[in-house]
């Protein structure tokens, strides 16, 4: 089987999402080639680099080649640092496209990210700028055993713990494999020793009895959960509970959300920086200080043998600026870039129209009391749901802490975040409060307001990240990320790491180091 | 909050009913399903809107979503059914085969979804441009190629 029909086989079975992590497990997404803090020495006396926006690959970018010793300057969209490196806390504004203005009203410390909220231990670089400019970070839970996975169309609606979907999942495909192994039905395949060893990793696996069946006892109710838990004194004792049959478990398809965090960019260890994503941008933007012009539009990009100048019009005054240096480091959004006339050859032109953004959709919900803790025991990590809100994230922080709470009451991709983007924001929260409360049917009751953020409606990207299709990627990305005489691209798009923070930061060092060469290469004269 | 929420819910339904656009409601929310039988007016208002505005008024910010009322390239169908089909400017392609859509994480819109998406565009706006499109005409552009096996 090619590698394209098993995606599409398991694309049909379960989804764009399992298909996206089967393609990060058979290697498409792949390990951060971050192999530490880059050497840029020598740099020519006087050499300056424009770099064009301030999110992570452009000030990544600007702290390494300032500390080297080259003039820089960023141009940045926003009247902030970071770019899709955000948080919105309480008292923030934000304006989207078409106008709508959202004013958040969390409570003080409470935030949601609508961008990037999760760091794999492995995307090394992203995680060295954290540690070199004090973001303090803190464990992201990407399973947690207690909290659900939801399906409208089974068990009636009512959602399940993870932990039971797994052991019942696990505990019955154990048996029937054991059985299959009894009745010598693998003989072909394995030998008689293999056999035995198998049977009794089958039993480890499974939690399987000495029968090898998966049924309602103490073994099984250490994976699943009790009815009644082990305590102390005259009431101790503990009731096991009963697991559901195989057929329940697959024909609720919850199966789907077991492997949520056996990817490779999912597996535990990851991180959040404490107090927000943004913490990072913002830790950024302090270090770089008066490099970053904010409010600054650049309308156009023309390079001469001599040199980059960048036409901008500052959004507040609307007077128009130019800035130019030896060489230009561009980290805008394709969606954006696409539309500034700039004089690149036709292979960069071609290969900046080629790539379509994502729509996705985030919205932070808060509520009066934190009753995902208080009623249901769940701390941290994600809830599935086949609802068009696909999850629902829990606060990774702050763990019984008496006042109000923040929920990602949704994230969403594809035809949903599609529609979604469509509505107005307040109808995006009504519609997310309104589906959640089938999981949590609190939410009536507890909620208090929220904020809805539609990537397509960014100002400032127009649309989530690059969707590089095997086709597009054979065909364009080294065209993207080759420099095109004085001007070099940066940013998850000119990365395999789409839409991580960590393809920003590497695609920046990739790029500057190929700067630098041609800079040294050239001298002073350059 | 909840006082903010209702009025500007108001507002916006009350600025959608004097601009006579069908409000979005729930009819395709369930599932993928639902999406093969949407016409070109629910396309409009579920999908395009969400970039090219109510009302086809279009957005400036960085870059600029095209405004679709009064847009003089609506005058040639073929331009803008190639760009439902093919997508532009960072802009989802629609025309992926069914089996596709998943590796751009787009949506499959069928031809006669396309031609009616684009007869719906071309006649509402203040648009009046030429005569409706069939989905023979839309089969008879390109369509986005399928990627190459990968082992």
């Amino acid at each position: 089987m090619t590698r394209r029909e098993l995606f599409k086989m398991i694309g049909m079975a379960a989804g764009g999402a399992a298909m996206y992590q089967a393609m990060s497990t058979l290697g498409y997404a792949a390990e951060s080639p971050f192999k530490g803090p880059i050497d840029l020495s020598g740099a020519p006396k006087g050499a300056s680099v424009l770099i064009l926006g301030s999110g992570v690959a452009g000030m990544t970018a600007a702290y390494e080649l300032r500390n080297a010793g080259y003039k820089v300057q960023i141009l940045e969209y926003n009247n902030r640092p970071g770019g899709r490196n955000w948080s919105i806390r309480g008292g923030d504004s934000y304006t989207e496209l078409g106008g709508y203005t959202q004013h958040c009203e969390f409570d003080k410390g409470l935030y949601i990210n609508p961008g990037p909220w999760r760091i794999p231990y492995h995307h090394r670089g992203l995680l060295h700028y954290c540690k070199i400019l004090g973001v303090p970070i803190e464990a992201f839970f990407q399973i947690n055993y207690n909290a659900y996975l939801h399906s409208s169309k089974a068990f009636g609606g009512k959602p399940q713990r993870y932990r039971e979907i797994k052991a019942d999942y696990q505990g019955h495909v154990a048996e029937l494999l054991s059985k299959a192994t009894r009745q010598h039905s693998l003989d072909d395949a394995i030998s008689k020793e293999d056999a035995e060893k198998l049977l009794e990793s089958l039993r480890s696996w499974g939690a399987l009895d000495k029968d090898f069946k998966y049924g309602k006892n103490l073994t099984s109710s250490e994976r699943r959960g009790y009815e009644k838990d082990p305590g102390g004194g005259l009431t101790a004792v503990p009731i096991p509970s009963q697991p559901m049959g195989l057929s329940d478990v697959l024909d609720s398809g919850l199966w789907q959300g077991i492997p949520s965090g056996d990817n490779y960019d999912m597996q535990t260890a990851l991180f959040q920086p404490v107090g927000g994503m943004g913490r990072i941008g913002e830790a950024f933007g302090r270090e770089l200080g008066s490099v970053i012009r904010y409010n600054s539009k650049v309308t156009k990009i023309e390079q001469s043998e001599r040199g980059v100048t960048a036409t901008y019009v500052d959004t507040a005054t609307g007077a128009t600026h130019s800035a130019s240096a030896d060489w230009c480091l561009c980290t805008i959004p394709l969606p954006v870039l696409a539309q500034i006339p700039m004089n690149v050859g036709q292979k960069m032109a071609a290969a900046i129209s080629a790539v379509p953004y994502a729509s996705a959709i985030k919205v932070g919900l808060q509520f009066k009391r934190r009753f995902w803790e208080e009623d249901d025991h769940i701390y941290g990590g994600i809830s599935y749901t086949d609802l068009p809100i696909t999850n629902i994230g829990y606060p990774n922080c702050d763990y019984h802490s008496p006042g109000k709470g923040v929920l990602l009451g949704a994230y969403i991709w594809g035809l949903n975040a599609m529609e979604f983007t469509a509505m107005t924001p307040p109808e995006r929260v009504m519609k997310a409060v309104e589906y959640g409360s089938q999981i949590h049917p609190q939410y009536k009751q507890e909620f208090d307001n929220g904020v809805a953020v539609a990537w397509h409606r960014s100002p400032f990207t127009m649309g989530c990240y690059g969707m590089w299709s095997s086709d597009a990627r054979a065909k364009h990305y080294e065209d993207l990320c080759r420099i095109d005489g004085r001007i070099a691209l940066a940013g998850e798009h000119a990365s395999y790491l789409g839409g991580w923070q960590e393809g920003g930061v590497t695609s920046a060092l990739d790029a500057i180091g190929r700067i630098h060469q041609r800079a040294v290469a050239q001298g002073s004269k350059a | 909050m909840k006082t903010r929420l209702a009025l500007t819910l108001a507002l916006a339904a009350l600025s959608l009913g004097l601009s006579g656009l069908a409000r979005a409601d729930d009819s395709l929310f369930t599932s993928k399903e639902g999406i093969e039988h949407a016409d070109g007016a629910s396309i409009y208002t579920h999908i395009c809107q969400g970039c090219h505005m109510p009302g086809g008024l279009g957005a400036i910010g960085a870059g600029h979503y095209p405004k679709l009322a009064g847009d003089p390239k609506l005058s040639s169908w073929q331009y803008a059914a190639f760009t439902v089909l093919n997508g532009r400017n960072g802009m989802p392609p629609f025309g992926l085969p069914p089996d596709q859509v998943w590796e751009t994480r787009t949506v499959h819109l069928s031809d006669e979804q396309v031609a009616d998406v684009v007869n719906y565009i071309r006649t509402h706006f203040g648009n009046n441009d030429g005569e409706a499109i069939t989905a023979a005409q839309v089969k008879a552009l390109p369509h986005p190629s399928a990627p190459p096996a990968q082992d």
